[in-house]
Protein backbone atom coordinates (compact mmCIF):
# COMPACT_ATOMS: atom_id res chain seq x y z
CA UNK A 1 0.00 0.00 0.00
CA UNK A 2 2.91 2.33 0.87
CA UNK A 3 4.40 1.63 -2.54
CA UNK A 4 1.14 2.64 -4.19
CA UNK A 5 1.04 5.89 -2.17
CA UNK A 6 4.62 6.71 -3.16
CA UNK A 7 3.87 5.96 -6.83
CA UNK A 8 0.75 8.17 -6.80
CA UNK A 9 2.67 10.96 -5.10
CA UNK A 10 5.48 10.78 -7.65
CA UNK A 11 3.02 10.82 -10.53
CA UNK A 12 1.10 13.79 -9.15
CA UNK A 13 4.27 15.75 -8.48
CA UNK A 14 5.54 15.03 -11.99
CA UNK A 15 2.28 16.21 -13.55
CA UNK A 16 2.30 19.31 -11.34
CA UNK A 17 5.91 20.10 -12.36
CA UNK A 18 5.27 19.49 -16.05
CA UNK A 19 1.98 21.35 -16.51
CA UNK A 20 0.53 24.67 -15.47
CA UNK A 21 -2.95 25.29 -14.10
CA UNK A 22 -3.56 27.56 -17.07
CA UNK A 23 -2.84 24.88 -19.62
CA UNK A 24 -5.15 22.51 -17.77
CA UNK A 25 -7.93 25.08 -17.86
CA UNK A 26 -7.31 25.68 -21.57
CA UNK A 27 -7.45 21.95 -22.26
CA UNK A 28 -10.63 21.54 -20.22
CA UNK A 29 -12.25 24.51 -21.97
CA UNK A 30 -11.41 23.16 -25.41
CA UNK A 31 -12.84 19.77 -24.47
CA UNK A 32 -16.13 21.27 -23.27
CA UNK A 33 -16.47 23.50 -26.36
CA UNK A 34 -15.60 20.59 -28.63
CA UNK A 35 -18.24 18.41 -27.03
CA UNK A 36 -20.83 21.14 -27.54
CA UNK A 37 -19.88 21.75 -31.19
CA UNK A 38 -19.79 18.13 -32.25
CA UNK A 39 -23.59 17.59 -32.61
CA UNK A 40 -23.85 20.78 -34.72
CA UNK A 41 -21.66 19.31 -37.46
CA UNK A 42 -23.50 18.67 -40.77
CA UNK A 43 -23.45 14.95 -40.06
CA UNK A 44 -26.46 15.36 -37.79
CA UNK A 45 -28.45 17.25 -40.42
CA UNK A 46 -27.72 14.74 -43.15
CA UNK A 47 -29.27 12.08 -40.96
CA UNK A 48 -32.57 13.96 -40.61
CA UNK A 49 -33.53 13.01 -44.16
CA UNK A 50 -34.83 16.25 -45.66
CA UNK A 51 -32.50 17.89 -48.21
CA UNK A 52 -34.27 21.29 -47.98
CA UNK A 53 -34.46 21.54 -44.21
CA UNK A 54 -37.62 21.53 -42.15
CA UNK A 55 -40.57 19.28 -42.62
CA UNK A 56 -39.59 16.92 -39.83
CA UNK A 57 -41.57 16.28 -36.70
CA UNK A 58 -44.99 16.56 -38.29
CA UNK A 59 -47.45 13.79 -39.01
CA UNK A 60 -47.64 13.18 -42.79
CA UNK A 61 -50.58 14.77 -44.61
CA UNK A 62 -51.68 12.91 -47.72
CA UNK A 63 -54.27 13.93 -50.31
CA UNK A 64 -55.34 10.29 -50.59
CA UNK A 65 -55.36 10.80 -54.36
CA UNK A 66 -52.79 8.76 -56.32
CA UNK A 67 -52.72 11.60 -58.89
CA UNK A 68 -51.49 13.97 -56.17
CA UNK A 69 -48.81 11.93 -54.39
CA UNK A 70 -46.62 12.84 -51.44
CA UNK A 71 -46.67 14.28 -47.96
CA UNK A 72 -48.11 17.79 -47.92
CA UNK A 73 -46.42 18.50 -44.58
CA UNK A 74 -42.99 17.78 -46.10
CA UNK A 75 -40.85 20.19 -48.07
CA UNK A 76 -40.30 17.46 -50.69
CA UNK A 77 -43.97 17.51 -51.77
CA UNK A 78 -44.08 18.27 -55.51
CA UNK A 79 -46.17 21.46 -55.35
CA UNK A 80 -43.57 23.16 -53.14
CA UNK A 81 -40.95 23.29 -55.92
CA UNK A 82 -40.70 27.09 -55.90
CA UNK A 83 -41.80 27.90 -52.36
CA UNK A 84 -39.94 29.98 -49.77
CA UNK A 85 -41.65 30.06 -46.40
CA UNK A 86 -43.48 28.11 -43.73
CA UNK A 87 -45.84 25.39 -44.97
CA UNK A 88 -49.46 26.15 -44.03
CA UNK A 89 -50.00 22.37 -43.83
CA UNK A 90 -47.90 22.46 -40.63
CA UNK A 91 -49.53 25.63 -39.29
CA UNK A 92 -53.19 24.72 -38.91
CA UNK A 93 -54.11 25.30 -42.55
CA UNK A 94 -53.60 23.06 -45.56
CA UNK A 95 -51.81 23.09 -48.90
CA UNK A 96 -54.58 25.29 -50.31
CA UNK A 97 -56.17 26.97 -47.27
CA UNK A 98 -54.99 29.42 -44.64
CA UNK A 99 -54.92 28.71 -40.89
CA UNK A 100 -57.87 30.15 -38.94
CA UNK A 101 -57.37 33.82 -38.09
CA UNK A 102 -55.26 34.60 -41.14
CA UNK A 103 -56.21 36.16 -44.45
CA UNK A 104 -55.08 34.85 -47.86
CA UNK A 105 -53.22 37.37 -49.97
CA UNK A 106 -54.93 38.03 -53.33
CA UNK A 107 -51.59 39.14 -54.79
CA UNK A 108 -49.30 36.18 -55.20
CA UNK A 109 -46.42 34.74 -57.10
CA UNK A 110 -47.05 32.05 -59.63
CA UNK A 111 -44.80 29.29 -60.98
CA UNK A 112 -44.94 25.77 -62.39
CA UNK A 113 -44.10 22.41 -60.80
CA UNK A 114 -44.04 18.94 -62.36
CA UNK A 115 -46.43 16.41 -60.85
CA UNK A 116 -44.53 13.12 -60.49
CA UNK A 117 -47.76 11.15 -61.04
CA UNK A 118 -48.43 12.31 -64.61
CA UNK A 119 -45.17 14.19 -65.37
CA UNK A 120 -47.15 17.28 -66.43
CA UNK A 121 -46.32 20.85 -65.41
CA UNK A 122 -49.01 22.47 -63.28
CA UNK A 123 -49.37 26.20 -62.66
CA UNK A 124 -49.05 26.78 -58.91
CA UNK A 125 -50.03 29.95 -57.07
CA UNK A 126 -48.12 30.49 -53.81
CA UNK A 127 -50.66 32.56 -51.88
CA UNK A 128 -49.34 33.74 -48.54
CA UNK A 129 -51.48 33.76 -45.40
CA UNK A 130 -51.25 37.01 -43.51
CA UNK A 131 -52.30 38.82 -40.35
CA UNK A 132 -50.65 36.67 -37.66
CA UNK A 133 -46.93 36.54 -36.91
CA UNK A 134 -44.72 33.87 -38.52
CA UNK A 135 -45.88 30.30 -37.99
CA UNK A 136 -42.31 29.04 -37.59
CA UNK A 137 -43.11 25.42 -38.54
CA UNK A 138 -41.78 23.50 -41.55
CA UNK A 139 -39.60 26.17 -43.14
CA UNK A 140 -39.19 25.20 -46.79
CA UNK A 141 -36.98 27.04 -49.28
CA UNK A 142 -36.67 25.41 -52.71
CA UNK A 143 -36.71 28.34 -55.13
CA UNK A 144 -36.94 26.47 -58.47
CA UNK A 145 -37.52 29.14 -61.13
CA UNK A 146 -36.99 31.93 -58.63
CA UNK A 147 -35.69 35.07 -60.38
CA UNK A 148 -33.50 37.83 -58.93
CA UNK A 149 -35.15 40.75 -57.13
CA UNK A 150 -34.94 42.96 -60.22
CA UNK A 151 -37.84 40.82 -61.49
CA UNK A 152 -40.12 41.33 -58.50
CA UNK A 153 -43.05 39.46 -60.00
CA UNK A 154 -40.98 36.25 -60.11
CA UNK A 155 -39.06 36.61 -56.87
CA UNK A 156 -40.12 34.87 -53.69
CA UNK A 157 -37.88 36.74 -51.24
CA UNK A 158 -40.36 39.60 -51.11
CA UNK A 159 -43.17 39.67 -48.62
CA UNK A 160 -46.20 38.77 -50.74
CA UNK A 161 -48.70 39.86 -48.08
CA UNK A 162 -50.01 42.54 -50.39
CA UNK A 163 -53.62 43.61 -50.76
CA UNK A 164 -54.44 42.17 -47.34
CA UNK A 165 -55.51 44.02 -44.19
CA UNK A 166 -52.15 43.28 -42.59
CA UNK A 167 -48.77 42.75 -44.21
CA UNK A 168 -47.59 40.38 -41.45
CA UNK A 169 -46.56 37.02 -42.94
CA UNK A 170 -47.72 33.74 -41.39
CA UNK A 171 -47.30 30.87 -43.89
CA UNK A 172 -47.54 29.89 -47.58
CA UNK A 173 -49.97 27.73 -49.55
CA UNK A 174 -49.48 26.09 -52.97
CA UNK A 175 -52.71 26.15 -54.95
CA UNK A 176 -53.07 24.50 -58.37
CA UNK A 177 -54.62 27.03 -60.76
CA UNK A 178 -54.07 25.34 -64.11
CA UNK A 179 -52.08 22.99 -66.32
CA UNK A 180 -49.21 24.51 -68.31
CA UNK A 181 -49.06 23.71 -72.02
CA UNK A 182 -45.49 22.46 -72.19
CA UNK B 1 -59.99 37.24 -81.29
CA UNK B 2 -57.83 38.86 -83.95
CA UNK B 3 -54.08 38.58 -83.44
CA UNK B 4 -54.46 35.66 -81.01
CA UNK B 5 -53.04 32.55 -82.63
CA UNK B 6 -53.01 30.45 -79.45
CA UNK B 7 -55.54 31.43 -76.76
CA UNK B 8 -54.49 28.52 -74.53
CA UNK B 9 -50.89 29.66 -74.51
CA UNK B 10 -52.07 33.20 -73.79
CA UNK B 11 -54.11 32.04 -70.81
CA UNK B 12 -51.16 30.15 -69.31
CA UNK B 13 -48.83 33.09 -69.98
CA UNK B 14 -51.34 35.39 -68.29
CA UNK B 15 -51.43 33.10 -65.25
CA UNK B 16 -47.64 32.89 -65.06
CA UNK B 17 -46.67 36.47 -65.84
CA UNK B 18 -49.61 38.74 -64.96
CA UNK B 19 -52.26 37.26 -62.72
CA UNK B 20 -50.14 37.18 -59.56
CA UNK B 21 -50.56 40.94 -59.32
CA UNK B 22 -53.41 41.82 -61.72
CA UNK B 23 -55.68 39.09 -60.21
CA UNK B 24 -57.34 36.21 -62.08
CA UNK B 25 -60.10 38.47 -63.47
CA UNK B 26 -57.84 41.44 -64.28
CA UNK B 27 -59.60 43.41 -61.55
CA UNK B 28 -56.45 44.75 -59.88
CA UNK B 29 -56.74 47.60 -57.40
CA UNK B 30 -56.01 51.29 -57.44
CA UNK B 31 -53.18 51.14 -54.88
CA UNK B 32 -50.74 48.58 -56.25
CA UNK B 33 -51.76 47.09 -59.59
CA UNK B 34 -53.97 49.05 -61.97
CA UNK B 35 -57.23 47.36 -62.97
CA UNK B 36 -57.54 46.17 -66.58
CA UNK B 37 -61.06 44.75 -66.43
CA UNK B 38 -63.58 46.97 -68.33
CA UNK B 39 -60.83 49.58 -68.80
CA UNK B 40 -57.82 48.34 -70.72
CA UNK B 41 -59.15 48.61 -74.31
CA UNK B 42 -60.12 52.26 -73.77
CA UNK B 43 -56.44 53.19 -73.89
CA UNK B 44 -56.42 52.23 -77.59
CA UNK B 45 -58.60 55.26 -78.40
CA UNK B 46 -56.26 57.80 -76.79
CA UNK B 47 -53.21 59.33 -78.48
CA UNK B 48 -50.19 57.41 -77.18
CA UNK B 49 -52.45 54.84 -75.49
CA UNK B 50 -51.66 52.01 -77.87
CA UNK B 51 -47.95 52.53 -77.23
CA UNK B 52 -48.48 52.92 -73.47
CA UNK B 53 -50.03 49.46 -73.13
CA UNK B 54 -46.83 47.78 -74.39
CA UNK B 55 -44.32 50.17 -72.80
CA UNK B 56 -45.50 49.67 -69.19
CA UNK B 57 -42.79 47.74 -67.29
CA UNK B 58 -44.85 44.59 -66.68
CA UNK B 59 -45.35 44.14 -70.43
CA UNK B 60 -42.12 45.49 -71.92
CA UNK B 61 -39.73 43.69 -69.54
CA UNK B 62 -41.53 40.34 -69.26
CA UNK B 63 -39.39 37.33 -70.20
CA UNK B 64 -41.48 36.29 -73.22
CA UNK B 65 -40.46 36.60 -76.87
CA UNK B 66 -42.25 39.08 -79.15
CA UNK B 67 -44.49 36.45 -80.75
CA UNK B 68 -45.81 35.13 -77.44
CA UNK B 69 -46.11 38.65 -76.04
CA UNK B 70 -48.17 39.89 -79.02
CA UNK B 71 -50.42 36.85 -78.61
CA UNK B 72 -50.77 37.63 -74.88
CA UNK B 73 -51.42 41.39 -75.23
CA UNK B 74 -54.11 40.90 -77.92
CA UNK B 75 -55.73 38.14 -75.81
CA UNK B 76 -55.70 40.37 -72.71
CA UNK B 77 -57.52 43.17 -74.54
CA UNK B 78 -60.27 40.87 -75.86
CA UNK B 79 -60.58 38.92 -72.61
CA UNK B 80 -60.79 41.74 -70.07
CA UNK B 81 -62.41 44.52 -72.07
CA UNK B 82 -64.23 43.15 -75.11
CA UNK B 83 -66.90 45.86 -74.82
CA UNK B 84 -64.45 48.69 -75.53
CA UNK B 85 -62.60 47.03 -78.40
CA UNK B 86 -62.59 49.40 -81.38
CA UNK B 87 -64.32 47.94 -84.45
CA UNK B 88 -61.25 48.66 -86.53
CA UNK B 89 -58.77 47.21 -83.99
CA UNK B 90 -55.43 46.51 -85.57
CA UNK B 91 -53.88 43.60 -83.62
CA UNK B 92 -50.39 44.12 -82.23
CA UNK B 93 -47.80 42.33 -84.35
CA UNK B 94 -44.60 40.81 -82.94
CA UNK B 95 -42.65 43.47 -84.88
CA UNK B 96 -44.58 46.34 -83.29
CA UNK B 97 -44.19 44.80 -79.84
CA UNK B 98 -40.45 44.40 -80.44
CA UNK B 99 -40.17 48.11 -81.36
CA UNK B 100 -42.24 49.41 -78.45
CA UNK B 101 -40.67 47.33 -75.71
CA UNK B 102 -37.30 48.87 -76.51
CA UNK B 103 -38.54 52.03 -74.75
CA UNK B 104 -39.89 50.72 -71.45
CA UNK B 105 -41.63 53.23 -69.17
CA UNK B 106 -40.31 53.72 -65.67
CA UNK B 107 -41.55 56.06 -62.95
CA UNK B 108 -43.31 58.31 -65.45
CA UNK B 109 -45.84 55.54 -66.06
CA UNK B 110 -48.19 56.63 -63.26
CA UNK B 111 -48.46 60.19 -64.55
CA UNK B 112 -48.90 58.99 -68.13
CA UNK B 113 -51.62 56.57 -67.09
CA UNK B 114 -53.46 59.26 -65.14
CA UNK B 115 -53.40 61.54 -68.21
CA UNK B 116 -54.72 58.81 -70.52
CA UNK B 117 -57.43 57.75 -68.05
CA UNK B 118 -58.51 61.38 -67.65
CA UNK B 119 -58.74 61.59 -71.44
CA UNK B 120 -61.16 58.72 -71.93
CA UNK B 121 -63.10 59.46 -68.75
CA UNK B 122 -63.81 62.93 -70.11
CA UNK B 123 -64.91 61.53 -73.47
CA UNK B 124 -67.22 59.05 -71.72
CA UNK B 125 -68.75 61.86 -69.67
CA UNK B 126 -69.15 63.90 -72.86
CA UNK B 127 -71.15 61.19 -74.63
CA UNK B 128 -73.54 60.84 -71.70
CA UNK B 129 -74.42 64.52 -71.26
CA UNK B 130 -76.69 66.01 -73.94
Amino acid sequence: MIGFDKWTERLTRRVARGTSRRSTLAWLGATITGAAVFPVLPVARAASGSPHGGGGGHAPVSSGNPQDPGDQASCDYWRYCAIDGFLCSCCGGSVSTCPPGTEMSPITWVGTCTNPADKRAYVISYNDCCGVSSCGQCLCNRNEGDRPQVRPQSNNDYNWCLGTESSIYNCSTAVIIGVASE
Amino acid sequence: MRGVSDPRQARVDYMLKCQGCHRPDGGGDDQSNPPMKHIVAQFLGEPGGREFLVRVPGVSTVDLDNVRLANLVNWTLYTFDAAHMPADFRPYTPEEIGQLRRQPLRLERAEMRARLVAGFTQENAGTHTP
